[in-house]
């Protein structure tokens, strides 16, 4: 009898929705640009619904983890109507608190009916079960962004990079001709770049049923090996996040390799650059290897605890499940849209001017199918807290061989996750 | 034995809450230590936290630093705290009122506050520290992101916020011991040196004893300065029981092993103070 007036009541909320006529008002936690581009798709959706008013709260990265874990544990108090969660630690959320966020299936239009446009791999985070607990929003499909300028006075063509091997070459001649490095790779407070190539190398800390570590498989070693090749042969520079931004935009790099989401934030902080930059395919590790990888990416849920859901899904599902929300955080802020009709806008084929004219979406989103599959899994920060240490330790020498600094890696993360060493 | 019940009954609301907010998290986080919390739903599972425990190179590293701060900066701590007593009690000093206030005033700055304004001071591009090690010529160190200076950042910092506070405390020590025995001292020709060590040191010896028990328990609790400032980075440089506690706790969300180190800790600050006792306690 409940389920038959829980059907009705969401039949009545979707017939509310089709008519544009609900209200109210809804918060939405975000962070840094990603807040900011929920904001501008904020005016289309009041088109639809002119009486919800949208609250976008940019509380940072960090601050809107912790404030969802910690108002999760304490039964769902204090949380927005929408929430944002970075696909690698969706996980956590779902294994701790299983009923602190809605089940979107339950609500009308029901999430399944979005299932294929979006590619597979940003589901797998989402779903427990048949339970689905959050929308896929960007993703961060890996390229080279790099400086046209730098390159043409090294006499380096990027089309020429085909490999790793070939790039450390290309460093090289750029590092002599020009003075900036090819690369800032975090160390010591970040393994963002072994994570990039061991994707590439279809490696990752777990395997992709959740059930063991794999971070000692010859993927990953590979992708480790090629992070102390890089520092070693002095191509490459090591700071931080905001190292990285400050040697962009002082000419002390001719290239960043990040998630296509980064677009973004080399447009949006170096302004008087325009044309100089240009991007290609990351380098295989072999000739004829994967060129593509995927860092970062995200995604929305509804806590369980939101006074407004019908107010909340249609906010979720215009902002991310249309072409329109999806193309405005694009154009506005370089957030690579998941939503695979999206990706048939005719902005994502146009010559960029920032870009030097180069049709950049193209090659970016045309590396998505190559993208291996990974999985962030609820020990992503722990197995990832582990990792940063080893990989400083083995670029300081600690290690004989990255072999030996996996093998002591996963057998730390096998410990804190309780999962097994995959044979 | 009704009579022997009242003074209970007055006691009940006071009881009650102690065991509720007290006692009972005590009693329930030993508990969660021996359960595997990592997913949902918990198991027992004893294993999981006290195996893992005793081989976490993480926690190891907690570890290392924590005691690395306890033989630095405890002992620094406290001798520039002895200084700093004898110097504020002499009568040779003027306006001794304010220098007793100035030495204790960071205790009662917020650490929050401080720990902002130790962030800029120790900035490496902008920070007021790197400027004036570059009028002397001397090249910008990364402070916040090597290691090492990480660490010495840290020390200084809670030596700065903590030697008044020692100070104040030995100074009551100080005003303590007689002055005749000075006096007598003094007419039996011993230097001031000499006086130091013979009647000064002696005297205060309790006191420091127990600034020392204090200050121990406070390095084991560590938490604050390398959360805010260094953020227990770089990598794990910095990390602390206290970080590591939280880390695991409330950015992992894994209680149980969260509560084993919280146990490990307090199991470290009962040996550490026994074993004071036991060596520096006698009279």
């Amino acid at each position: 009898m409940v389920k038959r007036w829980m059907a009705l009541g969401m039949v009545a909320a979707g017939l509310g929705m089709a008519q544009g006529n609900i209200s109210g008002e809804i918060t939405v936690w975000s962070w840094d640009i990603a807040a900011k581009a929920l904001q501008a798709t904020v005016p289309s959706f009041n088109k639809l619904y002119p009486n919800v008013k949208v609250n976008v709260v940019d509380l940072g990265n960090q601050q809107v983890y912790d404030k969802g874990l910690s108002g999760c544990a304490a039964g769902g108090t204090d949380l927005p109507d929408v929430y944002s969660v970075e696909n690698n630690e969706a996980e956590v959320f779902w294994a701790r608190f299983p009923n602190c966020f809605t089940d979107l299936n339950t609500l009308a239009p029901s999430a399944n009916a979005f299932k294929g446009n979006f590619p597979a791999f940003k589901w797998t985070e989402l779903q427990v079960g048949n339970k689905t607990y959050a929308m896929p929003w960007d993703s961060g499909p890996v390229v080279m962004f790099y400086r046209r300028d730098l390159y043409q006075k090294a006499g380096v063509n990027p089309d020429s990079i085909e490999t790793w091997d070939d790039y450390i070459a290309a460093g090289k001649k750029i590092v002599a001709a020009t003075g900036a490095k090819v690369g800032v790779i975090a160390n010591g407070t970040d393994d963002e770049w072994f994570r990039m190539l061991a994707n590439q190398n279809g490696c990752f800390y777990f395997s992709n049923d959740a059930k063991s570590v794999t971070v000692n498989k010859p993927g990953c070693v590979s992708a480790l090996e090629t992070v102390k090749k890089l520092i070693d042969a002095g191509v490459v520079m090591q700071g931080g996040w905001n190292e990285q931004i400050q040697a962009f935009k002082a000419g002390k790099v001719a290239t960043a390799m990040f998630g296509g989401w980064y677009e973004g934030t080399i447009r949006s902080n170096a302004p008087e650059l325009e044309g100089k930059w240009g991007v290609f395919r990351m380098p295989a590790a072999k000739k004829g290897g994967v060129r593509a990888a995927n860092l970062g990416g995200s995604a929305l849920a509804l806590p369980a605890s939101s006074k407004n859901k019908a107010a909340a899904w249609a906010f979720i599902r215009h902002a991310l499940a249309t072409t329109e929300g999806q193309v405005t955080m694009l154009k506005e802020y370089g957030l690579v849209p998941s939503y695979l009709p999206a990706l048939k806008d005719p902005y994502v084929n146009a010559a960029s001017k920032y870009w030097g004219g180069q049709a950049i979406w193209k090659t970016i989103l045309g590396t998505l199918g190559d993208v291996p599959q990974a999985r962030g899994t609820q020990y992503f920060q722990e197995a990832r807290q582990i990792m940063i240490k080893v990989q400083a330790d083995y670029v300081s020498g600690r290690f004989k061989s990255a072999k030996e600094a996996l093998d002591s890696a996963a057998k730390q993360i096998s410990s804190a996750t309780g999962l097994p060493i995959a044979k | 034995m009704r009579r022997n019940l009242t003074p209970y009954t007055f006691l009940l609301p006071y009881l009650l809450i102690f065991g509720v907010f007290w006692a009972w998290p005590i009693l329930y986080s030993f508990y969660l230590s021996f359960l595997d919390t990592r997913s949902f739903p918990w198991a027992w599972n004893p294993g999981a936290n006290w195996g893992r425990i005793l081989q976490d190179a993480t926690f190891q590293d907690a570890l290392r630093n924590t005691f690395l701060i306890l033989l630095i900066q405890v002992p620094l701590m406290l001798a520039l705290a002895t200084a700093l007593a004898v110097a504020l009690n002499s009568r040779l000093l003027k306006f001794r009122p304010f220098f007793r206030f100035a030495f204790f005033a960071p205790v009662v700055v917020g650490a929050v506050a401080y720990s902002a304004v130790f962030r800029l001071i120790f900035n490496t591009d902008f920070g007021a520290l790197n400027s004036g090690l570059k009028v002397l010529g001397l090249g910008p160190v990364d402070w916040l992101y090597t290691p090492g200076p990480a660490m010495a950042v840290i020390i200084l910092v809670v030596t700065w916020r903590w030697t008044g506070y020692n100070a104040i405390i030995i100074l009551a020590g100080l005003q303590s011991i007689p002055k005749d025995i000075y006096e007598a001292a003094a007419i039996d020709g011993a230097t001031p040196w000499q006086q130091f060590l013979r009647i000064t040191l002696p005297g205060i010896r309790p006191v420091l004893l127990f600034c020392f028990v204090l200050s121990i328990i406070g390095t084991l609790q560590l938490f604050t300065e390398p959360f805010l400032i260094t953020n227990s980075g770089p990598g794990t440089a910095t990390m602390t029981l206290g970080t590591y506690l939280y880390q695991q706790g409330f950015r992992s969300f894994n209680f149980g092993y969260a509560s084993a180190i919280a146990y490990t800790v307090a199991l470290l600050a009962a040996v550490f103070s026994l074993i004071q006792l036991r060596f520096f306690g006698r009279d």
